[in-house]
């Protein structure tokens, strides 16, 4: 059931008005134990829900998303906010412009709740590494939230928002999604304009929803998709249809990658969970095939070089004079050296250390190029695969949720947690978690541009649970 | 040109050095195998010529200006002040 049709409706009945919504939500953003927000955006939320009150007192007819409360990611630029990525660099960087993707939606008449914190710059799987502490998974505290967009998965399962709107890059949306039991999108590459969005990996990077249904996933997603001049590597797409999202899918075969499932690094009850999900499929008269992929060690390490690189030369900006936090120093250079030093995280750090090192001279042959070959061929496999089968299906982590504080200890570890979500962004594909199947999720991913698809197919997988 | 220079001076990062964690993600592309049959994607994702933006100058509402001035750590007559400028 579509919360935002249902909000929708009860506005309409003047069931209560947007503004005693919005107070309520803020009540509970403010009141906050998870340390899912970095900044409140009351004011703004406070004079938006006036405008829509004022419409329907009028008499006039309102849009479906006009009075929604929505939550933001703190790595979109609204303009006269605080944007800080979850850092000490840009704590109080203020936005100077607003996001096309979030414009959009405040065009639509959405009410941005507010900034909601994550993971800093986008660089972690767990929502600590962040500024303003850790934070909590919503259904059990002890745990993580997932990351990097931890905050926004968090205020949506806890019902502070109706939707937020995340960022996915390796998995920043489907992971939290998944250990936070809600729906998640990674939209194709280019579908959502990422003008506005604070760049982590250019080519990977992604704008997409949380919500606790596919209908709204699709809502959100029907406003923010388009071109946009102002990024140039966005492309038309075309409008995700609610009547064949509700309608049975038919003549889809349906596949799944052998390796991710029969290997010594899957929990016995992700992997347990996920094949009955399969024979659930089957039962239900679906073709499934079993397909070959890259081991997942190859993934992660293909992903988290090419992304170190871009990470690497994206932060190069954000040096204290052209943005943030300034530390004066005897001359420019240290100045520049000890703002970075001091403002950065550790995870941050290692990211753009490691991004230097593989761009650099007898790095770059070895391991930067190489990994450029190697997404070549991850691409052309999931080509080739989308020739056999329609939607692919996967776990979206190998384990289960991990306890606050035991990922940002073994990075390596917290690396190689994001297996089965990375391939799927380097192959630039369309792939929705949902809130069953194992205990973090299930993927459905689809051939580029095939939203329509996987929200489909995640519908009547819903269904059949 | 053979002058290789450090990561801390290439990531303007104090003390940076190289990370375990991460060496471990590079050992496996180095030990990859590759098969050099994969296809051009490079090509599938340029951008059309068509679709490129105009190179037109755009002034910035007042708004954004006094946005953009509050995000300025330090300023001296209208201008951002840079701590000094590096000789030679």
């Amino acid at each position: 059931m579509s919360l935002i049709k249902k909000i929708h409706n009860q506005l309409v009945a003047k069931e209560f008005t947007c503004t005693e919504l919005v107070k309520e939500k803020l009540a509970l953003l403010k009141e906050n134990k998870y340390n899912s927000v970095n900044t409140v955006l009351e004011d703004l939320a406070l004079e938006a829900a006036a405008k829509v009150d004022a419409k329907i007192a009028n008499g006039e007819e309102i849009g479906l998303l006009e009075g929604i409360p929505f939550g933001i990611k703190d790595v979109y630029m609204v303009q006269g906010t605080y944007t800080s990525a979850s850092s000490d660099l840009l704590k109080k960087y203020k936005s100077a412009y607003t996001a096309t993707a979030i414009q959009k939606l405040l065009d639509a008449g959405a009410i941005p709740m507010a900034k909601e914190n994550c993971d800093s710059f986008g660089h972690g799987s767990s929502s600590e590494n962040t500024v303003f502490g850790s934070v909590k998974n919503a259904i059990n505290q002890e745990l993580v939230a997932g990351g990097s967009s931890g905050g926004s998965a968090v205020n949506v399962a806890a019902d502070y928002t109706v939707f937020s709107i995340g960022g996915d890059t390796g998995g920043s949306i489907r992971q939290p999604a998944g250990y936070n039991k809600i729906y998640g999108l990674k939209p194709t590459y280019g579908r959502v304009s990422r003008y506005g969005l604070m760049a982590y990996a250019s080519s990977t990077d992604t704008v997409g929803p949380l919500a606790k249904s596919i209908e709204d996933v699709a809502i959100v997603m029907n406003v923010m998709s388009g071109k946009d001049a102002k990024d140039q590597t966005t492309i038309a797409s075309e409008e995700i249809k609610a009547e064949v999202i509700a309608s049975k899918p038919e003549g889809i075969k349906i596949g799944y990658f052998k390796n991710f499932i029969e290997n010594d690094a899957i929990d016995s009850k992700v992997k347990a969970d996920f094949l009955a999900t399969i024979e659930k499929i089957k039962s239900a008269g679906y073709e499934v095939q079993e397909l070959d992929f890259f081991n997942a060690d190859t993934l992660v390490s293909t992903y988290y070089t090419l992304a170190m690189a871009e990470t690497a030369s994206n932060l190069s900006r954000l040096d204290g004079t052209n943005y943030g936090n300034r530390i004066e120093d005897k001359n420019l250079k240290e100045t520049y050296m000890v703002t970075r030093s001091e403002n950065f995280t550790e995870e941050t750090k290692r990211r753009i250390v490691g991004g230097n090192q593989v761009l650099s001279q007898g790095f770059s042959d070895a391991i930067y190029l190489k990994g450029q070959e190697l997404r070549k061929e991850i691409e052309a496999a999931f080509e080739a695969d989308f020739n056999k089968v329609d939607i692919i299906l996967s776990p979206v982590t190998p384990g289960p949720v991990p306890k606050i504080g035991e990922v940002l200890s073994n990075p390596h570890a917290m690396y190689l947690s994001d297996a089965y979500t990375v391939g799927f962004s380097l192959g630039q594909l369309p792939t929705l978690t949902c809130p069953f199947g194992t205990e973090t999720g299930i993927q459905v991913t689809g051939a580029k541009n095939k939203e329509q698809t996987i929200l489909q197919f995640a519908n009547f997988l819903n269904q059949v649970q | 040109m053979s002058k290789i220079m450090p990561v801390d001076i290439l990531s303007s990062i104090k003390g940076a050095k190289s990370s375990e964690a991460v060496d471990k993600l590079f050992d496996v592309i180095k030990n990859a195998e590759i098969n050099s049959n994969s296809s051009n994607q490079n090509a599938k994702n340029a951008v059309s010529i068509d679709d490129l933006r105009a190179d037109v100058v755009e002034n910035s509402s007042e708004i954004t200006k006094q946005i953009i001035r509050e995000n300025f750590p330090k300023e001296k007559d209208g201008y951002l002040v840079v701590s000094k400028v590096i000789e030679g």
